[in-house]
């Protein structure tokens, strides 16, 4: 987690929106250290105080936001803007690309979406992994313990470990499903052989299944948990535009993944009988 | 599936190869399967998003995998098909998968690629598709690469 404050600015001409973002942010690692009513102020108080982020709302008195942006990326190419309005639609978030906004948030936000968007934003002060970790994989690890609960009844607690192996080696089933748009990268959700047996009889509540079903079932609770947790990380995130692939089913023993170029993590969710796990990997340099 | 959407991959493989210091592959056998794929030692699968999804996977065995890592790091022997040699098929996925989208997308096609997933281990079976898809035996100069494909226009 954050060891060291992330200095903030916020600029919104609302005085109700920048005390409703300052308050979220008092409950966390970042530090507001400005709020700006319009461009002029931005502008200035950006020199002052050298903040690691902004928050940027569209509509100021003086200029919009994304040329309240252009001017501050002008100043300092390396400013890091968030921008935060009411209004968000595909034209606003390509012009806020153009000047170089890292990332569009919609009026009202939750606190976890903002601080997620934040520590996105500045991973010279996160490390890559905290920042995948707190933003994409707690998602993950949400949806593999629903999706347990919602297709077997029963309760786990998923451990979430970054994992640095170099292969990860599975007897039984890995269902891979591929990840494409920002961050891309692949899951892969795998048990042993007994437990997949155990988690398909449960989940189908049939004692006699044959080996195709088996593997059915848990392709297809795979594709749940996959497609709930990238759901998931688009209502956070609203311009990831994350989705999964087709699966991809590998039965044996003997299975060995390698990962090269991958930033991985690993959850495991403990049952009666055998671990239900998830392999989430991340594309460096996304 | 509809067969106009396996022209690109192998247009891309006929295209990348030999920009990378192979010979001009040739295509051997192309076969309707419906059955597992069995893997022949190194498994790459490619997974496709937007207006087509489906699946890609290159299956090889273990010594052509060394054959293709070593001839893409300019003939440095390649002993162990060690994490720089994966990494070395996993880049060449990249590029297949990568020509294959622009070549979709020549089609009209826009598509977003995953990223490769490598999977070792001879024998495994690997589904990739509940219905019939296609295979394509290529030669790369005596050496044997399928490609498999599994892709369906995303309506």
């Amino acid at each position: 987690m954050l060891v060291e404050k992330v200095k903030v600015m916020i600029v919104d001409d609302s005085k109700v929106s920048r005390a409703i973002l300052a308050n979220h942010l008092s409950k966390t690692n970042f530090e507001v250290v400005a709020m700006a009513k319009d461009a002029a102020e931005a502008l200035k108080l950006y020199h002052e105080c050298s903040p690691d982020i902004v928050t940027m709302d569209m509509n100021l008195p003086d200029a919009d936001g994304i040329e309240c942006s252009r001017r501050i990326r002008a100043a300092d190419p390396e400013a890091k803007i968030v921008m935060i309005s009411a209004m968000r639609d595909g034209n606003l978030i390509a012009r806020g690309k153009e000047v170089g906004i890292g990332a569009f948030l919609q009026k009202p936000v939750s606190t976890n979406a903002i601080i997620d968007s934040l520590m996105m934003l500045c991973q010279k002060k996160v490390s890559r992994v905290a920042m995948l970790r707190e933003s994409y994989v707690k998602i993950f690890a949400n949806s593999l313990k629903q999706g347990i609960f919602e297709m077997i009844a029963v309760k786990v607690e998923p451990v979430i470990e970054h994992y640095d192996k170099k292969y990860l080696d599975v007897d039984g089933i890995a269902v891979i499903v591929g990840l494409t748009g920002s961050p891309s990268g692949r899951a892969i959700f795998y048990m042993s052989k007994d437990t997949m047996k155990n988690f398909s009889k449960k989940m189908l509540s049939s004692e006699d299944l044959s080996d195709d079903e088996i593997q059915d079932a848990v392709e297809e609770a795979a594709n749940i948990i996959m497609g709930h947790g990238v759901s998931n990380v688009n209502d956070v995130f609203k311009d990831k535009e994350l989705r999964i692939t087709p699966p991809g089913t590998i039965c044996g023993a003997g299975i060995r993944v390698a990962s090269p170029k991958l930033t991985t993590f690993k959850l495991t969710a403990p049952t009666n009988f055998g671990d239900i796990c998830v392999n989430v990997g991340f594309a460096e340099g996304d | 599936m509809d067969a106009k959407l396996v022209n690109p991959f192998i247009d891309a493989f006929m295209a990348v190869m030999p920009q990378i210091g192979f010979p001009t592959p040739t295509r051997k056998k192309v076969f309707l399967q419906d059955r597992n794929i069995v893997s022949n030692g190194v498994v790459v699968m490619v997974g496709f998003t937007k207006q087509m999804r489906g699946n890609v996977v290159y299956n090889m065995k273990e010594d052509v995998a060394k054959f293709v890592a070593s001839t893409m790091m300019m003939g440095m022997p390649v002993a162990e098909f060690d994490a720089m040699a994966q990494s070395a098929i996993c880049e060449l996925s990249n590029m297949l998968s990568a020509n294959s989208a622009t070549n979709l997308t020549k089609m009209g096609l826009e598509v977003d690629i995953s990223t490769p997933n490598l999977t070792i281990g001879q024998g495994l079976s690997v589904k990739i598709s509940d219905s019939q898809y296609l295979t394509i035996e290529m030669d790369l100069g005596g050496h044997s690469v399928d490609i498999a494909i599994a892709v369906d226009r995303n309506n």
